[in-house]
């Protein structure tokens, strides 16, 4: 299943050496409705590519789409003595 | 009886479980058999024949830096990313769409700066083997003045 959201905050130290963030969810469902039109509208454009190239073009959107669909549950950390970002996707 | 003695010979041809696991599980097929009670001993032969090692779902890459390798000063960095098992194995079909002419040049490229890669040899059964020998691997990094950097590649 593909992410449909994911989680990133965000914390730094302040001036007077205080921690301050942030914390967003990122709804990635919208992101994957706005970019669909895209998708779609070169959808052909891209098979005419891999005709060119070689390339098997059903091989190509499928394994895109795998990729897409393992996507969920990745974590990356970062920490450092001055900022502290975590992503999580869902 | 007869399957599951095949699965675990067809786990051992695979490589999925080395030589003594497969002689544990067999003795606990005919400890089972041996015992003959259909309810408990099915269910822990069952239960034990199909105990092999989990299949690891992610892989997770620590890092750990100190200010020597980093220059920021005020403590260690971190960097903890876990990437999930089935993204690796979509990466490995991707890198199997590459076409053979372009192939040869990214590995004469690779050979040319010192990294011994063959693209082609890149295919979903080599990463399976690659996970499976992949328990837990540790690699210090030797920073300046002595400080060390850990980086620790594990499945999980």
């Amino acid at each position: 299943m593909i992410p449909w959201g994911a989680s990133v905050r965000v914390q730094w130290r302040d001036r007077v050496g205080r921690r301050r963030g942030f914390w967003i969810w990122v709804p990635l469902f919208l992101v994957w409705l706005i970019l669909l039109p895209l998708v779609l509208v070169l959808f052909p454009v891209v098979a005419l590519a891999c005709v060119f190239v070689r390339l098997n073009a059903v091989r190509l959107y499928g394994t895109a789409w795998g990729i897409l669909n393992s996507l969920r549950k990745t974590v990356v950390d970062v920490d450092t003595p001055e900022v502290r970002v975590w992503v999580r996707v869902a | 009886m007869g399957d599951e003695r095949r699965q675990v010979l067809e786990m051992l041809a695979a490589g999925k479980i080395n030589a003594d696991e497969a002689e544990r599980l067999l003795t606990a097929l005919d400890g089972g058999a041996r015992n003959g009670s259909a309810g408990q001993s099915a269910g822990a032969t069952s239960g034990t024949a199909t105990a092999t090692k989990a299949k690891p779902k992610y892989l997770r890459v620590q890092v750990e830096a100190d200010e020597s390798m980093t220059g920021l000063k005020g403590g260690t960095t971190t960097v903890n990313v876990r990437v999930p098992m089935q993204l690796l194995r979509a990466g490995v079909r991707l890198a199997g769409l590459i076409p053979q002419q372009a192939h040869d040049q990214l590995d004469a490229a690779f050979s040319k700066h010192g990294v011994p890669l063959t693209l082609s040899q890149i295919k979903p059964e080599n990463l399976e083997e690659l996970i499976d020998h992949l328990e837990d691997l540790t690699v210090d990094v030797d920073g300046k003045d002595g400080n060390a950097t850990k980086v620790k590649v594990f499945c999980e």
